[in-house]
């Protein structure tokens, strides 16, 4: 597909409803976490539920790339890993958002055509992987693609619920390279769905069962 | 030399009349099984401490399997502690296999990560279909004043050939686990887990319900006691509610 489709991948500009998400930010707020927090929560981010993502989101690349396409193990290996039914559920709206554009873009690739058979529906990165088979995205791109969106997505939020100079943002970013680049190896070594990492956040599943009762949110998670 | 490393071996199975019976109740280095006062909802044992650990080196194991529709209730009458381990590490390693229509419930003591300690636990469940376990848990980094040493908790739950919970709980670099959303300040993680059935009972604040059947609630504290009182509540709700769907699964005609 070329150069686009790898930018296209990073660009919080894509339409899938990622404005809906603070990747867990707002209920972090919620409990008390305070803008200098933000950069110690975004490194958070990265030991933990980033390494699992992108882990997952490699694997369904390479599961699109087969013949016949099945996200069932990769899919179920996340739910496993997944304990909160909140986080489950942001992630599987969110992946709709994803398949909705896949399917604009290449609704007759066989990795698109087997999200709609995936049971349950697919998760974001599940559905992100099937999307970069289907664009011809690398595994290293898919995987720094898939942190860089979480970091983004992050501060971005970070915006609206702690606002203060974007600059900040940007610096916050480029600070947390190291922990990225550790993210994006660590996914990048998985072989099989048993292998993806479970790095455990207790904080962040309990921020996640909170905010599901709130009824004050801005974000889905 | 003494090995540092003979498992604990507990396995029960049903037995022509019907009752729960202990096959292999092998002590291994750290762990004695002790059955406990015969009891009409299964075979009840008590995993009693018989050296003193964990020491660097030590590497304490436990086996553990639960025949078809048989009952195993397992119970520490004590914590254990990792001590300062000097630079060297250890390791608590659990085998649980249930096999269909069996059940397993585990009650644990703390189990404290004193400053110093360098430790991996890992918990390997296999449930066949039917099979479930309840299991209680509780991590306390450092006893009283300290920061704590370095802790690995894996769990890997497999039901029915299927990933069903697994978590890896790595609290080995203290810098990253009190990051905000991974433990922050709390230095005491307790659970009780319900694997291969949902447990019922009320909801609770802290309840995660798996994609697959089964549920846990975490606690995080700063201290102990609180921690404790609460999960033996959830504990005792979640048993009874086993119970009373075992009563209703075992009725006459019923497919268990």
């Amino acid at each position: 597909m070329g150069a686009l489709a790898p930018l296209l991948f990073a660009d919080g500009r894509l339409p899938v409803g990622a404005y809906t998400y603070s990747a867990g930010l707002e209920p972090a707020v919620a409990a008390g976490l305070t803008r200098d927090r933000i950069p110690a929560l975004l490194r958070a981010r990265l030991h933990t539920t980033a390494v699992t993502e992108a882990a997952t989101a490699v694997l369904a690349l390479r599961a699109g790339g087969q013949d016949p396409v099945d996200y069932g193990p990769v899919q179920r290996a996340l739910e496993a890993r997944t304990p909160a039914a909140p986080l489950r559920a942001a992630s599987t709206t969110l992946g709709r958002g994803v398949h909705r554009l896949a399917r604009r873009l290449a609704p007759d690739h066989p990795a698109v055509r087997a999200l709609a058979t995936a049971q349950p529906r697919p998760l974001r990165p599940v559905a992100l992987g099937a999307l970069g088979a289907a664009l011809s995205v690398g595994e290293e791109e898919l995987a720094y693609a898939v942190v860089y969106d979480e970091l983004q997505t992050l501060t971005s939020a970070a915006l609206k619920l702690l606002p203060g100079d974007p600059l900040d943002s940007v610096a916050w970013i480029l600070a947390a390279e190291p922990d990225a680049a550790d993210a994006v190896a660590a996914a990048l070594a998985v072989r099989t769905p048993d292998g993806i990492p479970a790095r455990t956040a207790p904080l962040t599943e309990q921020w996640a069962l909170d905010h599901e009762r709130s009824e004050r949110r801005l974000f889905l998670a | 030399m003494t090995r540092h490393d003979v498992p604990t071996v507990v396995t029960v199975h049903r037995d022509a009349s019907g009752r729960d019976a202990a096959g292999e109740l092998a002590p291994g280095t750290f762990l004695a099984p002790r059955p406990l006062l015969p009891a009409a909802d299964g075979l009840h044992i008590a995993l009693v401490g018989t050296t003193a650990g964990l020491l660097a080196g030590d590497d304490l194991r436990i086996r553990i399997t639960v025949g078809p529709g048989s009952r195993l209730h397992v119970v520490e009458p004590a914590g254990l502690v990792a001590y300062d381990h000097r630079g060297g590490t250890s390791a608590w390693r659990a085998e649980v296999e249930v096999a269909e229509g069996g059940e397993l419930t585990w009650e644990s003591r703390p189990f404290v990560v004193s400053s110093g300690a360098s430790v991996t636990r890992a918990m390997d469940v296999t449930l066949a279909p039917g099979a479930r376990m309840l299991w209680r848990d509780t991590l306390v980094l450092g006893r009283s004043g300290e920061r704590g040493g370095r802790m690995r908790a894996t769990t890997r739950a497999v039901h029915d050939g299927r990933e069903l919970l697994v978590e890896d709980l790595d609290l080995t670099d203290p810098d990253v686990r009190e990051l905000p959303g991974i433990l922050g300040p709390h230095r005491v993680v307790g659970a009780v887990t319900a694997l291969g059935a949902d447990p019922g009972g009320p909801p609770h604040p802290s309840r995660m319900d798996l994609a697959g059947p089964g549920a846990q609630v975490r606690l995080l504290d700063t201290h102990a006691p609180a921690v404790e009182r609460e999960l033996t509540g959830i504990w005792e709700s979640w048993r009874a509610a086993y119970d009373a769907d075992r009563t209703t699964a075992t009725a006459p005609g019923a497919v268990p």
